[in-house]
């Protein structure tokens, strides 16, 4: 059996297996979904290192093609790039640590709320490995039904409207995305395979750009971008936080991926021609998103918002176009995945513990909460991007890249995103010093329990991630690297057949090689991708 | 015409079955001693699966009496579904009627007389035997409507569903005496002859209003929401997904050989069916909307799912997409029979077991659907299967058949008609969840259910295995379904 499948349904056998336990036994249903979620991850590691990352390789690995529907033309497409493989690893190793962190936090309908969470791993891995567009568009739809349980029945006071919004605007943005998908079947030969629409696709420039659009809006939504956003506060708030950390771990990324698999190399002229639009839209949303987070006075409204700013980021890199930036984007959306999902970890533990996430109810917690405050400042350290963690080179590549692209008025919008940076740190540390440091003034969190051995084993995989990606980035750029010069060489075949001068790729390599060797890593050269350097 | 016409008679054998099994079913009623009715049920699902095998394994295919009826995959993929819709309505009914001290024979006699209307409607290839079909198909649900009258609402709407049948029936009869006149012919593949002239193209809306009445397309749904409310639950499935079937069957008949041969120009036949869809897509969406009763909910979601079709059954004038887009309609045809009819099942287990007189008024309320999840797991999780389908989500039927009728308008380029399909699928999204949202997000309310019935239990079993299973593993249905769509005319 093909180990990509495997992986991409064990989850959803767990989610059959638990439907038969007996309804009472919450201790069954939760150490039974933490073992298929495991093995699950256990299973991703022959992926991780079955993967050959060199540029001969394969584009698409572990691939498994069987006819699904075929008298319609759908088929049963899986493989993964490098980036895929980055985001399934993402998946299936945050997977279990959420479920570990709800081992306490959901008392309530345990054996659905496992369920719903083993269903949406399947969801998502698929959604990532899928290599048929009406497979992945199955998937992409799937994913809607759990987290909308999830959100509605074990979320916060606010839950039935934030649910209903979150899935009626993903949905609707996602159903003229199927449209396109159709038209495609009819206009690259016949077939819903997404390698061989990408190669015999034939449309006209005019319907190529309605097609972009069409993906765009849909992958936009989910990113979210600004301003299509307005669903992901509610959202995250309302969220539970096994939710709300697989919904800014991975399930944005799956905007992002999506602009990175589909958008952009389905119809490489038609997004040349938008990428100055999406970039504009990018910035503002990096420093709309940071002015936001700044007057939140609700923890995880504020990291909602955090993450409109990020992922500004990735979609900033992504249209850069450029080696550093796309390479950038990818390794951010780990980043983010990681951080921000560790943020509502965080935020999630102090509200079990004070069922409160307003900041002014916390203050000076440090000292009774030493290890949470720990964790809590290395995160944030991660998520403001300080050298040595994960979120520094992810953000100095996608700032880099951005500056030194071909996108038009290109050190405007890097200089800008680096205002975003510094706002990022401010909204960040007035966080921490608001909710951790100064005088403790609420009696009532005198009482505050610090971190159980539970939920140390729930944050040290993130913590030790964090570090790890910051100082040794070059094992998790490898994988991209060749997906990303494939990026940059199907952009080069479309800008020659537009013949419009060079538009992608950097202006002056030197100085991005150059910048790259300052990243503080002792393993460099990062392996940065330089084929579209030229 | 020397000799016994006996492949014409071999052709009407589903026809013939299901008429044996209603006067079964009636003369077993004037034997009956004992209160028990149990085996009535089964009787008519024997007759009804019996009457389907008949149609997939018929002995002749081709044209009968005179080209005036044929039978081909086509007209046994519609008996097929007319068939299963028949076998799990009267699966229902049996519980539902039970719980009402109701149960008497006539119910599935007259049953299985509109099932023989629907077939025979899926056969009709002229105007006078499509009449005569809608009329046994029409007069056995006009009485079904109002088999249990208990209360001012079933008499209400078996009056108004009598009434405006009526008049849709003269529509349609007053249509096809100007077509004759306009062709000289009532047969359907004679209609094309009348083409370009006024009283072809009035006499064609005129019998298109006929069936818009049937299929409960704007603006002839009115109808629809009362009807599908008052009469008892059993019959609004058997309703929603029989007379829906076969009208769309009559339609695609009708449309296609009027339309023949002109896939690139559309006409102005064209022009009333796209109207006829744009306007039941937009107004059946937007009026479920506000529906506090899940049951006239429903019954708008009827009004809008006719409006996808319909965009099925344009797409099918053009050439190279005529056979996806039949195929397509057939398959949409068969989930949303299934989906229905687990839906409207559904709700009927909801309902307050009857006071000797009327149903209360909140019968159908959303409220009763509040904290289902915990009351009734099965129940709840069945209901969100249909819900899910009827909103055309993946992994179900609903979901593969919307697919499958956008690629056929994409195929026959009705841009406009596929994107104002998705965008007010997304609409029905709203509605549809909302009853999620009660039965998994709401505290209870209320007083639990007693438990369905047995009979209602295997119904709706198989309900959600066809949705779910059509939804996963289409590919044989499909291939049905395409085979069927290859018509002869």
């Amino acid at each position: 059996m093909n180990l990509l499948t495997l992986v991409t349904f064990l989850p959803l056998a767990g989610a059959l297996a638990l439907a038969l336990l007996p309804r009472d036994e919450h201790g069954q249903h939760r150490v039974v979904t933490l073992a298929f979620t495991l093995l699950t991850f256990a299973l991703s590691l022959g992926l991780w290192f079955g993967f050959d990352a060199s540029a001969g390789a394969p584009e698409f690995q572990f691939e498994q093609r069987v006819d699904w529907i075929p008298s319609i033309g759908i088929g049963y497409h899986v493989g993964l790039d490098g980036v895929a493989l980055l985001l399934v690893m993402l998946t299936t190793a945050l997977t279990p640590i959420v479920i570990l962190s709800a081992f306490r936090a959901v008392e309530e309908r345990v054996k659905e709320f496992m369920i719903a969470l083993l269903v949406l791993e399947t969801a998502m891995i698929g959604t990532f490995a899928a290599l048929d567009l009406v497979l992945f568009y199955v998937f992409w739809e799937l994913i809607l039904v759990p987290m909308y349980l999830l959100i509605g029945i074990w979320g916060s006071q606010n839950r039935l409207y934030a649910t209903v919004k979150f899935f009626v605007y993903t949905f609707t943005a996602s159903v003229l995305m199927l449209l396109a998908i159709v038209y495609i079947y009819f206009h690259d030969g016949g077939t819903f395979d997404y390698v061989q629409a990408r190669q015999a696709l034939q449309v006209t420039p005019d319907h190529a750009r309605w097609l972009f659009l069409a993906f765009a809006v849909a992958f936009a939504v989910k990113v979210p971008m600004f301003p299509l956003h307005t669903w992901l506060p509610d959202a995250h708030t309302e969220a539970p936080t096994a939710g709300s950390v697989i919904l800014a771990g991975v399930l944005l990324k799956m905007g992002t991926f999506g602009f990175f698999r589909y958008a952009l190399p389905l119809f490489p002229e038609a997004a040349l021609q938008y990428r100055n639009v999406i970039a504009v839209l990018a910035v503002i949303g990096i420093l709309y998103g940071a002015l936001m987070s700044l007057v939140q006075t609700d923890m995880k409204r504020l990291v909602a918002y955090s993450s409109v700013s990020h992922l500004g980021f990735v979609m900033l890199g992504l249209v850069a176009l450029s080696a550093e930036g796309l390479t950038g984007s990818v390794y951010q959306m780990l980043n983010h995945g990681v951080s921000t999902g560790a943020l509502f970890l965080l935020v999630g533990m102090l509200y079990e513990r004070r069922h409160t996430r307003l900041i002014a109810e916390y203050g000076g917690i440090a000292k009774q909460v030493p290890w949470i405050a720990t964790a809590f400042v290395i995160v944030m350290l991660s998520s403001v991007g300080l050298p040595g963690t994960n979120g520094f080179v992810g953000e100095f590549l996608i700032l880099s890249g951005t500056w030194l692209s071909r996108l038009g008025s290109a050190p405007v919008f890097a200089t800008l995103g680096a205002i975003g940076v510094i706002l990022g740190a401010v909204y960040m540390l007035i966080l921490v010093e608001r909710v951790f440091f100064g005088a403790m003034r609420n009696p009532a969190n005198r009482a505050l329990r610090d971190l159980s051995v539970r939920e140390g084993f729930v944050l040290v995989p993130m913590l030790v991630l964090i570090v790890v990606m910051g100082v040794l980035p070059g094992p998790f750029l490898a994988p991209a690297k060749p997906a990303v010069d494939r990026l940059i060489a199907r952009f080069q075949q479309a800008e020659a057949r537009l013949g419009t001068g060079p538009q992608v790729g950097t202006v002056t390599p030197a100085v991005a090689v150059r910048a790259a060797a300052e990243v503080p890593a002792p393993t460099l050269p990062i392996v940065l991708p330089t084929g579209g350097a030229h | 015409m020397n000799g016994f016409p006996t492949n014409d008679f071999v052709a009407l054998l589903p026809i013939a079955i299901l008429t044996v099994g209603a006067l079964a079913v009636l003369l077993s009623e004037v034997f009956l001693v004992s209160g028990r009715r149990g085996y009535q049920a089964a009787i008519t699902v024997v007759f009804a699966v019996a009457a389907g095998a008949a149609a997939v394994f018929r002995p002749y295919s081709g044209y009968v009496f005179n080209r005036q009826a044929v039978v081909d995959d086509f007209s046994a993929f519609v008996t097929v579904v007319v068939c299963a819709g028949l076998a799990l309505s009267a699966l229902v009914g049996a519980g539902w009627l039970r719980a009402r001290n109701a149960e008497r024979g006539e119910f599935y006699g007259l049953a299985l007389f509109g099932t023989a209307g629907m077939a025979l409607l899926g056969m009709a290839t002229d105007l006078l035997v499509a009449f005569i079909a809608i009329e046994v198909m029409s007069l056995a649900t006009y009485s079904l409507a109002a088999y249990l009258r208990r209360g001012k609402r079933p008499s209400e709407a078996a009056f108004k569903y009598l009434v405006l049948g009526a008049i849709s029936s003269a529509l349609f009869l007053y249509g096809s005496a100007l077509l004759y006149g306009a062709s000289g012919s009532t047969l359907f593949g004679e209609l094309a002859k009348g083409r370009g002239s006024p009283l072809s193209l009035a006499g064609l809306s005129l019998v298109a209003a006929g069936i818009a009445f049937k299929i409960a397309a704007v603006p002839f749904h009115a109808w629809t929401p009362d009807v599908y409310e008052g009469a008892p639950t059993p019959v609004t499935a058997f309703m929603a997904a029989g007379v829906k079937a076969a009208a769309f069957a009559l339609l695609a008949r009708i449309f296609l050989s009027a339309e023949a041969g002109t896939a690139a120009q559309a006409t102005a036949f064209s022009g009333v069916i796209s109207g006829l869809a744009v306007l039941t897509m937009i107004f059946g969406n937007l009026l479920a909307v506000p529906q506090r009763s899940v049951k006239r909910m429903l019954a708008y979601s009827s009004v809008a799912h006719a409006g996808y079709l319909l965009v099925g059954v344009l797409s099918a004038s053009v050439a190279g997409v005529r056979e996806k887009a039949l195929a397509g309609l057939l398959f949409y045809l068969a989930a949303y029979a299934a989906t229905a009819i687990g839906a409207f099942t559904v709700v009927g287990a909801l309902e307050r077991r009857s006071r000797p007189d009327d149903e209360p008024a909140d019968a159908w309320d959303l409220e009763r659907f509040a904290g289902l999840a915990r009351r009734r797991p099965a129940l709840a999780f069945a209901m969100a299967v249909f819900l899910l389908s009827l909103a055309g989500i993946p992994p179900t039927a609903g979901f593969v058949g919307k697919l499958y009728i956008f690629q056929a308008a994409i195929g026959a380029q009705l841009y406009g008609l596929a994107i104002l399909g998705v965008l007010t699928s997304a609409m029905g999204v709203y509605y549809y969840l909302r009853v999620v949202v009660y039965m998994y997000m709401r505290p209870a309310a209320g007083e639990a259910e007693p438990l369905s019935s047995a009979a209602t239990s295997v119904a709706l079993a198989a309900a959600v295995a066809v949705v779910v299973l059509l939804g996963i593993v289409a590919d044989p249905v499909i291939r049905l379904a395409q085979a069927a769509g290859a018509i002869l005319l």
